[in-house]
């Protein structure tokens, strides 16, 4: 569970202050798949990298099962992270002089995952594992992404716009991945995006308009990445 | 305008290279060719035989200071345009992609050549300045007739215009064969070690040993700089403690200040381009929950053994030449002290040597401290 109060976050000081997040409340429960919809600017990148711990907030708490994440220490908070926090990016930020299984290995050390194996081929990459990110496609390296943050067992992973950069062939691909591997390991999902449709395979639907939140749906029924529309 | 005269300043060392190159050059060879002039007065035996090893020594000091340090130079300058293709392969790529020829791109970089002539100039007209110092020390004896310093236009040619027009057209010349390689190369920041690094001997290495590995390999050239920053330290303070004996207080001074700025402005060079260049990894690595500990070893920890190389190369080194001056070049003169390896001056520097590599090394741990997560997402 995590229990998000009245986050605030501004960027800048005196007469160019920004205001991005403007005290945001929101409880995410365990298992739970939320996506964060909202327009360019309204602050989604921002509020999920300050509840992944990525960022601190000006004001306002962020606690997993009892651990307030915005009074930890640095080191505290990269232990934190280690141990329940993965991510996936738009850009994918691979380490692009190393190989897919060692992209993945990366993630899976810090959990100590000797099964790092499995999961490429889970995303169903076992015969791309010895090719550096610069041969792949955008889709496939979005995949390794994909297997890097689940490497490491996360018990939350955290999704900023990760078919941003795809098609939508090879978005769904993506998005049926992580779907898949989220009804088998049951983490917990929080993705931002502002592409509507991905909303529907969501079981909680956010809505952010410039640094508050407008509404919080609940879909009582989830689609596959290949029954929504794009 | 690509590359500004910003991109030429942080070339620093290499100016500061230059500049000690030229200085020690400088007065050498404005020294020999003055005495050279009054070779005919010199009556003594002992003021010949003095003449004959002065020469010589001015000979082998001037090749071997700016030899190293000329090729010293033109490493760092390849390596930093190697640095500056690669980091900025985006823009490159898409002026390439617009329909630059590579020339019109490369012909830019001749600014580079500018950090040297900015420190020959500045090596040579320092140089001028302590001529008359020099000139009176080197004769203290008063074996030959007084001889005052005079201005050569073609030392100023040579060690002023010249090197600064090789190195432009170096920079020129280099940067065109790189940029041969593909657009979409550039594009995707894509380098050779695809080539290079498919040999995977032990696929079961634990990411952080991997990451160490790569780091050293992706980058060579620094694992020269960096045993070579060490060389200078451990060459040229021990060669300054014997200076004090064999020649003067005032060599062994300028001898310790060239050896400290050359080893310093190599080795912050080289750990700065090493953080740099792995700030991506390094803020991904964070993301992920590596510690920052764990991220230092792996990217700096790894040039560690090859500083103790270049230590060692330079004891050796520094005894060896020193060695070869006293019995041979200085053989016929008389009252030159004997020389013998020193051991407390090689156990202070090595001492030294540690306690400024590891105070080092910690402020650019600090730095990978400090490197913004969100700098590289925001790219
Ligand atoms: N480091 C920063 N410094 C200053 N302002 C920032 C910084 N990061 C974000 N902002 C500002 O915060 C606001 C919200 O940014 P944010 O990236 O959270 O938006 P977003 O909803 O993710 O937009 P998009 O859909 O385009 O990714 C923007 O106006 C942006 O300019
Ligand atoms: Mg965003």
């Amino acid at each position: 569970m995590i229990k998000i109060s009245d986050i605030t976050k501004s960027y800048g000081t005196g007469g160019s202050k920004n205001q991005v997040l403007k005290g945001i409340s929101l409880n995410i429960g365990d298992g739970d798949f939320t996506v964060i919809l909202g327009a360019s600017g309204s602050g989604k990148s921002t509020f999920l990298n300050v509840v992944s711990g990525l960022e601190r907030p000006d004001g306002g708490s962020v606690v997993y099962d009892g651990c307030d994440i915005t009074k930890l220490h640095d080191s505290e908070l990269t232990e934190f992270r280690k141990d329940n926090i993965g991510f996936i990016f738009q850009q994918y930020y691979l380490l692009p002089n190393m190989t897919v299984e060692k992209n993945v290995r990366m993630g899976a050390d810090l959990a100590e995952n000797r099964d790092y194996r499995e999961i490429i081929a889970a995303v169903g990459l076992h015969d791309k594992s010895q090719k550096f990110p610069g041969e792949l496609s955008g889709g496939e390296q979005q995949r390794v992404a994909v297997a890097r943050a689940l490497a490491k067992k996360p018990k939350v992973l955290f999704l900023d716009e990760p078919t941003g950069a795809l098609d939508e062939q090879t978005g769904r691909q993506v998005l049926d991945y992580i779907s898949k591997l989220h009804n088998e390991f049951g983490f917990t999902v929080v993705m931002v995006t502002h592409n509507q449709n991905i909303a529907e395979m969501a079981n909680t639907v956010v809505k952010m308009n410039s640094g508050k939140i407008a509404g919080i749906d609940k879909n009582q029924l989830q689609k596959t990445a290949y029954e929504i529309g794009w | 305008m690509i590359i500004g005269i910003k991109d030429a300043i942080k070339l620093i060392s290499i100016t500061i290279i230059a500049c000690c190159a030229v200085f020690v050059c400088a007065i050498f060879l404005n020294y020999g060719i003055d005495i050279a002039a009054q070779k005919g007065e010199i009556t003594t035996a002992a003021g010949a035989a003095m003449y004959s090893a002065i020469v010589s020594t001015g000979k082998v000091t001037a090749a071997v200071s700016g030899g190293c340090l000329a090729m010293t130079s033109a490493v760092m300058l390849l390596f930093y345009v190697k640095n500056y293709i690669d980091t900025h392969g985006k823009e490159l790529g898409i002026l390439k992609a617009l329909g630059y020829s590579n020339i019109n791109i490369a012909k830019h970089f001749w600014i580079f050549g500018s950090s040297v002539f900015a420190g020959c100039f500045l090596g040579y007209f320092s140089a001028f300045f302590y001529l008359p110092t020099f000139y009176e020390l080197q004769n203290a004896d008063r074996l030959f007739p007084e001889i005052k310093p005079h201005f050569h236009p073609i030392l100023a040619f040579l060690l002023i215009f010249l090197p600064a027009m090789i190195f432009a057209v170096l920079a020129v010349i280099y940067a065109y064969l790189r940029l041969k390689s593909p657009v979409l190369d550039l594009l995707k920041e894509r380098r050779e070690y695809k080539t290079k690094l498919t040999k995977r001997e032990s696929p079961d290495m634990p990411f952080l040993q991997d990451l160490a590995k790569i780091t050293v390999r992706s980058r060579k050239s620094l694992v020269f700089f960096i045993a070579f920053s060490a060389f200078c330290f451990s060459a040229m303070v021990q060669m300054s403690a014997s200076m004090i004996d064999l020649a003067s207080k005032e060599m062994a001074v300028m001898m310790l200040a060239i050896g400290l700025i050359l080893a310093f402005a190599t080795l912050l060079l080289s750990l700065s381009s090493v953080v740099k260049g792995s700030a991506k990894t390094i803020a991904m690595m964070r993301v992920f929950g590596y510690k920052h500990s764990d991220c230092s070893k792996a990217v700096l920890g790894c040039y560690r053994p090859f500083s103790y190389i270049g230590f060692v190369i330079g004891t050796v080194y520094q005894y060896a030449l020193l060695k070869i001056m006293v019995t041979v070049v200085f053989a016929d003169v008389e009252n030159v002290p004997e020389y013998n390896f020193d051991f407390t001056a090689c156990a202070i520097t090595l001492g030294l040597f540690i306690l400024a590599y590891e105070i080092a090394m910690y402020g650019y741990s600090k730095r990978i401290k400090k490197l913004p997560i969100k700098s590289v997402m925001l790219e």
